[in-house]
């Protein structure tokens, strides 16, 4: 403690040692101010923060220079939601302490959160705007608005008992007692929580309702009680008109008609759509059944026709094998030759029918046994058939009769395919008769099928000569 | 029995963030070591006055 008057540091004495200054008077102020201070610093310990308000502003008013007081009020407001009014108490204990000080640390904890700080400012903003609606007599737009304020700043006491009192106002008690509540939690011992709560009990206690009949004017025809955290409402003295049984059976007349309507209305055409797209489905299966079956019916029609044509063709073919009497006339005729040659062994008649059979058919298409037995009979005429034919070949070819020696010639190769004379003289009479080409074509089988021979040598030349006349 | 007309006047507009200067500057800040240094210092000046 300092003198008033010089500024020295004060004894046990009630004057100061240095300037002489009568300083009991001052003492007792400062002794008073610290009194308040340890009072507010108890409230404030058990969270009765009005309560240490109160106290912290009686220890400022005697000595404004006790800064853990001031300190400890900014703190006290700021715990109550105001924060500007915690912020001037620690800017002015800061201007009174520049040097450690508390208050700087808290001044720079919330200048240094900007958006915290606009929260703080839009938080009081909300609550002026609140006030003005209370103000304004639009109680519902300032429950909203309060409802937004605890929401940015739970703590704001202020804020939680005007809405209490405008749930007071609209008889809802309940919530003004769980507003009151929650102040409660953060200021213990504020007087006017506590006259409001008082008000808010009185209303709520049940076996005092006899007592606060005016007060619960609009509510006495209800009933209403706390479950868990709804308030439930059961409206009394509310009877069930009775009715007689005869509207009680035309109310359920009017109750059948309209589910019969509802059913006719909403059942029965989403029944009919089901059914008719079952159905739609079933043509539509049909249709693609049908067209699956014509596809086959047109490749068997196809597949018909094709059988059609190949069974005529056949028919055909049979026909040019088959005789008067239905007999293949081809086999018949080789038998007949082959019987006639055993018989009265006629080389000339036998022949003669083994020529005409190999101008109808084609051997090599013929059947194996037709074959053997054609090959046979020819290989037992055929040798001295070729020899005769031959020999009067030779004889037309050098009385230059080339025509008919060609004939004789062919006939001979045709008999025995062995003899080399006579396919040599076939190809000189076709060059004779200037047909070279066959001639080639005879030279050329001569000299594959005899080679080394005289006559493949000579056939050779004249295949030159040919050659080198074209 | 509360009277929401009576209530409401005991609340008033919170303190803005804008408004803290010059809520600031006109607190009061004189207490009662001020009152005293004055009455001290005004009686000495009487006194040699008279």
């Amino acid at each position: 403690m300092f003198c008033y008057q010089c500024g020295c540091q004060l004894s046990e004495h009630d004057f100061c040692t240095a300037c002489g200054a009568d300083v009991s008077l001052y003492k007792k102020i400062m002794f008073v101010s610290n009194r308040f201070y340890n009072d507010g610093l108890e409230k404030a310990g058990v969270r009765d923060l009005s309560g240490a308000v109160n106290s912290l502003r009686q220890s400022l008013k005697f000595n404004k220079n006790h800064i853990e007081a001031r300190n400890l009020l900014g703190l006290v407001y700021f715990e109550m939601g105001e924060a500007v009014a915690a912020l001037s108490e620690w800017v002015i204990s800061k201007n009174l302490r520049p040097e450690k000080n508390i208050a700087d640390d808290y001044i720079n904890m919330i200048q240094a959160n900007a958006s915290r700080l606009d929260s703080i400012n839009q938080t009081i903003k909300k609550y002026n705007q609140a006030y003005a609606y209370c103000i304004q007599d639009s109680k519902d737009l300032a429950i909203i608005q309060l409802k937004k304020v605890l929401s940015l700043n739970p703590k704001f006491v202020q804020a939680h008992q005007l809405l209490a009192l405008l749930y007071m106002d609209g008889e809802q008690w309940e919530r003004a007692r769980r507003e009151l509540r929650k102040c409660m939690e953060i200021d213990r011992n504020n007087t006017l929580t506590l006259r409001y709560l008082k008000e808010v009990e009185q209303m709520l206690a049940p076996d005092e309702g006899a007592k606060k009949q005016p007060a619960r004017r609009k509510s006495e025809e209800t009933l209403r009680y706390q479950s868990d955290n709804e308030v439930i409402i059961q409206p009394l003295n509310v009877k069930e008109p009775k009715s007689s049984s005869m509207s009680t059976l035309v109310n359920i007349g009017i109750g059948l008609l309209i589910g019969l309507a509802a059913m006719y209305f909403l059942i029965v055409p989403s029944r009919v759509a089901g059914i008719r797209s079952e159905k739609d489905q079933e043509v539509r299966e049909l249709g693609e059944q049908l067209d699956a079956k014509t596809l086959e019916i047109q490749d068997l029609g196809s597949q018909v026709d094709s059988l059609q044509a190949e069974l005529e063709e056949k028919k055909q073919e049979l026909e040019g094998y088959a005789g008067t009497d239905g007999t293949l006339s081809s086999m018949d005729n080789l038998l007949a030759a082959a019987a006639d040659y055993l018989e009265t062994e006629d080389v000339d008649a036998t022949a003669q029918k083994l020529e005409t059979i190999a101008g109808n058919v084609v051997l090599e298409e013929t059947s194996e046994s037709f074959q053997k037995l054609y090959n046979t009979l020819l290989g037992i005429i055929g040798p001295g058939l070729a020899k005769d034919y031959y020999d009067e070949g030779y004889r037309l070819y050098y009385e230059t009769d080339y025509e008919a020696a060609l004939e004789q010639f062919t006939k001979a190769v045709f008999y025995d395919a062995e003899n080399v004379n006579a396919l040599y003289y076939l190809g000189n009479t076709y060059r004779r008769l200037e047909d070279y080409d066959n001639a080639a074509a005879v030279y050329d089988e001569l000299i594959e099928r005899f080679p080394g021979t005289d006559r493949a040598r000579e056939s050779q030349k004249f295949k030159n000569e040919m050659e080198a006349a074209q | 029995m509360i009277n929401f007309e009576e209530e409401l006047k005991k609340f008033h507009p919170s303190l803005e963030v804008e408004d803290a200067e010059e809520a600031i500057y006109n607190q009061d800040l004189t207490d009662m070591a001020d009152l005293l240094v004055k009455i001290v210092k005004e009686s000495g000046e009487q006194e040699s006055a008279e």
